[in-house]
């Protein structure tokens, strides 16, 4: 995409992101793509997540760390103790200036640095202060701490992953802390939305535990409407009430595993002609899907006699290309990297870095015409020190 | 400038027409509409509205409905007339559905040339499998979601939700007012294509960072961590109940012995995360022990109390009950026109968002058919009793 500079959306704003790890880093991310000056303010041993693995050297060092390099693209580093009161009073000046602040002060930190919930709000009233804590800042929970399978089982997300009678699985790496980091950025936006019209800027409290609870489909509402407990199910899809359905299910293919998403009565129809079984259209037993989704075992054993030994990409060329129906390959992260659709959509992208060379790393889920944004290299720890506090 | 916050949400004032369906769109549009944006959703008159398992009446409140046949010349000509007085349009289908209508991004900019438009379609608009069908839970898999979980490497297991949906959602919330801000400066339109599988990848970042950088490749060994130990989901007392335990540092181990008292655990050796490692299966054996009689909530608050990350494995019972966010006031209770009183969660978000006691139950298809013509685009009623006889409008 060679093209003139275009100035991008959030130029002229200036951000102090003093949020650590994940979350409040991966919405400051957004924020330095489409232009605006992120500065991230960290502690003298830097963000906790340049010691998170996993690192692109075998020399495990605050430089290497994939999870800080992804989620700090393009940023500024400070190193300020905000400990000290000269660190603090530092702060204070740089978020007087400043049209964004992202922070993660839980309660217990906002007592031990005497922050209270409008102590930057009211002395820059155009401040947007976007508050990212695990728990919220009230509440029993407000001074609990966590990790993200933490978070996940308190979400309801542990609780439907995995196979039934079996230990509740947990999602790869962190997925509660980039949830959070993406609603912090629509906050963000928001806020913004607000304060191009009023001039006024505000406080917004982001919790990760009610971030997760209101990202679930159906699960609360299997109780609510049903008074199903939602459980999980393995790879297929539920086996009680409304959402009980069969064609939600995985198979075995001679490279892998390949995922059908059949959800709806075309989609099944179409799947039972597939695998030669056109009868099963009158069949009582297959009337309905809860009926379906009780006879899975035989169902998946159909498929997976019809799959035979193609590879995943042939069986998802068929049944897409001539049956309709949704099919994916479960892939290992190599093969993501390597996957044809995502390449032709330059979904990754190579990073040069000072440290560690070049990495690929993703770049944003969405295409835009005309307002493409800047990955840059994340920053070394306090590179930006002289810059920004002199 | 005024001074005060917006009285009627952050997004007061910004217009929607929302073609969405299912989960990804209807959750970005959801945010908007709590908002205070103006939600229009298309519905397709000719298929009613599930109202009977909550899905719906969950995702679309706070938005308005027309039911209207874009199939249908002048229905088209309807979208288009609503397109010209809007700020966004969003959809979900799949890449030749807007095209056979007529509705591509280049014809509405030529009606309206601010518009911001978003697509969400399963793989993205362009590429080998752009017109494949799509599902959550496949969107995921190609994203590498499943491939990373499990018990073991044998057997790969789905998120058990539709992963790709969420994370697409949200990505839509933040980066259409993105657009728009940019709209506000430049006075152009812009076209945004939200692939659902890309979204997921995207918060794997640092798995595809080290894999391109050194073939890092991640043991799947269920809920084990490289980082932290113990780490991983305890059966407790009661039916299918568990607890999640994450052992961050030396003084959560001491906390966490401490509190169940096991003497075995005390040795020295143990004060190292490398030999608790080691060791693992012999503490998940003792920690599975103790936990086994224990109540999850009380093991919750006792651990925590002692400095240890643990949490209750919620099902949706336990978190409709939840004692921390019905204290936050998390939820809302809505009374549904055919059910009663519904409880659904609410605003994650707490900005400016409308008061919940303002928050309007989902629209049936239709149900805001005549004001939308009448009130924004000037139709009279004899027009709307024509539109209903043609059957391009529904109204209800």
């Amino acid at each position: 995409m060679r093209r003139t500079k275009t100035s991008l959306p959030l130029e002229g704003l200036k951000v102090i992101e003093i949020a650590q790890g994940i979350a409040g880093p991966h919405c400051g991310r957004l924020l330095a793509a489409f232009g605006a000056e992120v500065i991230k303010i960290e502690p003298p041993r830097g963000d906790w997540s340049r010691i998170v693995g996993p690192f692109l050297q075998d020399d495990e060092n605050i430089e290497s760390s994939a999870t800080y390099q992804y989620n700090n693209s393009g940023k500024k580093s400070v190193v300020l103790d905000i400990a000290t009161s000269k660190g603090m009073t530092a702060f204070k000046e740089l978020v007087s200036t400043s049209d964004i602040l992202l922070e993660d002060w839980d309660l217990s930190d906002r007592e031990l640095l005497q922050i209270s919930n409008n102590s930057f709000t009211d002395s820059n009233s155009s401040l947007i202060e976007i508050s990212l804590t695990p728990f919220g800042l009230s509440g029993p929970y407000s001074k609990f701490t966590s990790t993200p399978i933490i978070q996940l089982a308190l979400g309801g997300y542990l609780y439907l992953t995995g196979l039934p009678e079996k230990e509740p699985l947990m999602l790869p790496g962190h997925q509660p802390d980039y949830l959070t980091g993406l609603n912090g950025n629509g906050a963000v936006q928001i806020a913004l939305w607000e304060r191009d019209q009023t001039g006024k800027g505000q406080f917004v409290e982001i919790a990760m535990m009610e971030t997760l609870a209101t990202l679930h489909q159906f699960t609360m509402e299997m109780e609510t409407y049903e008074g199903y407990v939602r459980n999980r199910n393995g790879n297929l899809w539920q086996r009680e009430s409304a959402f009980s359905n069969y064609g939600i299910t995985t198979i075995e293919c001679s490279d892998g595993h390949l995922c059908f998403g059949i959800s709806t009565e075309d989609q099944w129809e179409r799947l039972c002609v597939m695998i030669g079984k056109s009868e099963f259209l009158e069949d009582p037993q297959y009337a309905t899907r809860a009926k379906r989704r009780n006879n899975a075992t035989y169902l998946d054993s159909l498929l997976k006699e019809w799959v035979g030994a193609r590879t995943r990409e042939e069986v998802m060329v068929e049944a897409s290309e001539i049956w309709g129906l949704p099919t994916a390959p479960v892939l290992g992260v190599s093969e993501v990297l390597e996957d044809p659709q995502f390449r032709h959509r330059g979904l990754f992208v190579e990073i040069e870095h000072p440290v560690t060379g070049k990495t690929t790393f993703p770049s944003f889920s969405f295409k835009t015409q005309d307002m493409i944004p800047v990955l840059n290299r994340a920053p070394l720890l306090g590179e930006h020190n002289k810059e920004v506090l002199i | 400038m005024d001074t005060a916050k917006k009285p009627n949400g952050s997004l007061s004032g910004l217009r929607v027409l929302d073609l969405t369906r299912v989960w990804a769109g209807p959750l970005a549009t959801r945010i908007y509409g709590d908002y205070g944006a103006d939600v229009i959703k298309i519905s397709d008159p000719r298929v009613p509205l599930v109202t009977e398992n909550g899905l719906n009446s969950k995702l679309n409140r706070n938005k308005r409905n027309i039911g209207l046949r874009l199939d249908k010349s002048e229905g088209r000509n309807i979208f288009l007339e609503l397109t010209s007085i809007s700020d966004v349009v969003i959809e979900n289908f799949r890449p030749r559905v807007m095209r056979n209508l007529d509705l591509t991004y280049e014809i509405l900019i030529q009606t309206n040339p601010h518009l911001i438009m978003c697509s969400m379609p399963g793989f993205g608009l362009e590429g080998p499998y752009a017109e494949y069908p799509a599902f959550g839970t496949t969107a995921e898999a190609l994203a590498g979601i499943p491939g990373l979980t499990g018990y073991d490497s044998s057997l790969p297991i789905s998120s058990g939700m539709a992963y790709g949906d969420p994370v697409s959602g949200l990505n839509a919330v933040g980066i259409l007012l993105t657009a728009l801000r940019q709209r506000n400066i430049t006075g152009k339109g812009q076209f945004v294509d939200i692939a659902l599988a890309a979204s997921p990848a995207c918060n794997l970042g640092e798995f595809f960072g080290a894999s391109s950088s050194n073939g890092y490749k991640p043991e799947i060994n269920g809920n084990k961590s490289i980082q932290y130990c113990p780490h991983g989901a305890y059966k407790t007392k009661g039916d299918d109940e568990w607890i999640a335990v994450s052992v961050i540092d030396e003084t959560a181990w001491c906390a966490l012995v401490d509190v169940i008292g096991d003497t075995d655990l005390k040795s020295e050796k143990y004060l190292l995360l490398g030999n608790r490692k080691k060791d693992e299966s012999f503490i998940d054996g003792r920690l599975s022990a103790w936990f086994e009689s224990q109540e999850s909530s009380d093991a919750m608050i006792q651990l925590q109390n002692s400095g240890v990350s643990a949490g209750i494995v919620s099902n949706n019972r336990q978190l409709l009950s939840d004692p921390h966010l019905n204290e936050r006031g998390f939820f809302v209770d809505m009374d549904e026109p055919r059910f009663g009183v519904k409880r659904y969660d609410g605003q994650s978000i707490l900005g400016n968002f409308v008061d919940k006691s303002n928050w309007t139950t989902t629209r049936d298809v239709g149900e805001s058919s005549k004001e939308i013509l009448v009130e924004l685009l000037g139709y009279t009623n004899a027009d709307c009793k024509k539109l209903e006889q043609e059957e391009t409008v529904l109204f209800q």
